[in-house]
């Protein structure tokens, strides 16, 4: 069962209140966080450490390797999913996602305090996540192309935060090879992570390499997920009204990121 | 009357697919000058010299009561958004575009209901009427036409029952209810059925289109 860390103080008071301050605790890693890091990470290398022997002991290299690329174009496709349920459905009350989903709607409202965050404490929830899925499945499984789908499609989703920090983060920030991978399609890039952010806030979901957006966004996919849900369970999604103030972004503090 | 039932085709490929009809039942095509199964982006089932042969084995015969091309729609009376009973019949000599949509409040159908309104004098001048039809009640319709400002009138059909005599295809394997249009003529024939589920404005365009050319 996945423990929810309690939420620090300023968590529990109203998203509209206040922007986190720059030293904030909210934004620091802890010992718990960097220890989940720690547990995500080495899941992820086992898991691509037993593919790399594996497939080295059967002489097989290019379907773990194809099983690799799948993973992380599907991570792609998750991140978006995964995205789209967060920020539509449920609040800080909702079970096991509630902190999460808290943390996404402060999010659009100081988008640029995700640059803010330490490492650790930007990945830790992702690698608490992969640490309960991949840990099993390396232990239960050997074969090297499961595994290198496994490997690097948890790797990416873990790391799917540190994509989405870069994508908020100036080109002036960046390390170089960032910018590259941005710009040559690899990882999610500033300008499309960027559409997300401005009203109705209903489209470019993914946030690894942003490959399924156009897709997604150009055959409707979302739209039709929130029409069957609709109908089946009467719930709207958040998308569909007029942004809140909770939600929309506090224009008044983005001078840290406007250069 | 035997009609060739028109399914829509739902598979996740077809979601992703493009614009180009791909029709689905082979046998009777040549019976018909023009003919494409209905899918997400755009089927106009419109046709002037509609042949409706009663089917071959191969090919499904609907039990229900279906609007197509060069049929007469069936009459009702359903609740306008004041409570008031409108009957079809009441728009008999001029044309009606009847558009059937999932539900009020919902982007799509927002959407396509801004489009009736902003072109709604270029259906007057056309000298048609435009109805909307969905599932929702009267104070729903109200609450709806009054937030948008819609010029014309939303129709109540409770329990879908119109829908189905109709026989507006639903989509999504059923979970969704089709987004389809139908104008019928100052006899009160239909000439032209349009559906398409994620492109409302189209309807617009589309109705629009057929009017100025009849």
């Amino acid at each position: 069962m996945i423990r929810v860390s309690p939420p620090s103080p300023s968590l529990l008071s109203p998203v509209t209140s206040r922007p986190p301050l720059l030293n904030d605790l909210t934004l620091k890693s802890t010992w718990s966080h960097r220890a989940w890091l720690a547990g995500g990470c080495t899941t992820v290398l086992i898991s691509l450490a037993k593919s790399v022997t594996g497939a080295a002991d059967s002489h097989i290299w290019l379907e773990p390797i194809l099983a690799g690329f799948i993973g992380y174009v599907l991570a792609d496709l998750g991140s978006g999913v995964y995205h789209w349920g967060i920020d539509n459905y449920g609040g800080a009350e909702t079970p096991v996602f509630g902190s999460q989903i808290e943390a996404f709607q402060g999010h659009h409202k100081w988008p640029w305090t995700i640059t803010r965050r330490q490492f650790a404490n930007n990945l830790h929830a992702l690698a608490r996540a992969v640490t309960f899925i991949v840990l099993p499945i390396n232990l239960l499984c050997d074969d090297p192309v499961l595994l290198g789908f496994v490997g690097v499609c948890s790797g990416c989703i873990m790391f799917s935060q540190q994509f989405h920090a870069w994508a908020h983060t100036t080109k002036s920030r960046l390390p170089p090879l960032v910018v590259a991978l941005q710009d040559g399609g690899v990882l999610v890039s500033r300008s499309q992570h960027g559409a997300h952010h401005r009203p109705p806030y209903n489209n470019n979901y993914c946030i690894v390499s942003g490959v399924w957006n156009e897709i997604l966004d150009s055959s409707s996919f979302f739209e039709a997920m929130e029409m069957i849900i609709f109908f089946k369970f009467g719930v709207r999604p958040r998308s569909w009204t007029e942004p809140t103030s909770d939600w929309t972004q506090d224009s008044e503090t983005t001078s840290v990121e406007s250069k | 009357m035997a009609s060739i039932s028109l399914h829509t085709s739902l598979t996740l490929p077809s979601l992703l697919h493009t614009q180009t009809p791909k029709p689905t039942f082979s046998h009777n095509l040549s019976l018909l000058s023009k003919s494409s199964q209905s899918q997400f982006h755009g089927l106009k089932l419109s046709n002037s010299s509609h042949l409706s042969i009663p089917s071959s084995a191969s090919v499904k015969s609907s039990i229900v009561a279906k609007v197509t091309e060069g049929t007469m729609p069936p009459s009702f009376t359903l609740k306008d958004q004041n409570g008031k009973p409108v009957s079809l019949s009441k728009f008999k000599g001029k044309p009606v575009v009847v558009y059937f949509y999932p539900a009020d409040e919902t982007p799509g159908c927002t959407k396509q209901a801004c489009a009736f309104r902003d072109s709604y004098e270029k259906f007057k001048k056309a000298g048609a009427e435009v109805v909307g039809i969905s599932g929702d009640g009267s104070a729903s319709h109200k609450a709806f036409a009054e937030k948008y400002k819609l010029p014309y009138t939303l129709l109540s059909d409770e329990g879908n029952k119109v829908r189905k005599e109709w026989g507006v295809p639903s989509d999504l394997f059923g979970a969704l209810p089709g987004r389809q249009t139908y104008v019928l003529d100052k006899n009160g024939v239909c000439r032209l059925v349009y559906n398409n589920q994620f492109q409302p404005e189209k309807h617009i365009d589309e109705t629009l289109k057929f009017l100025k050319s009849v």
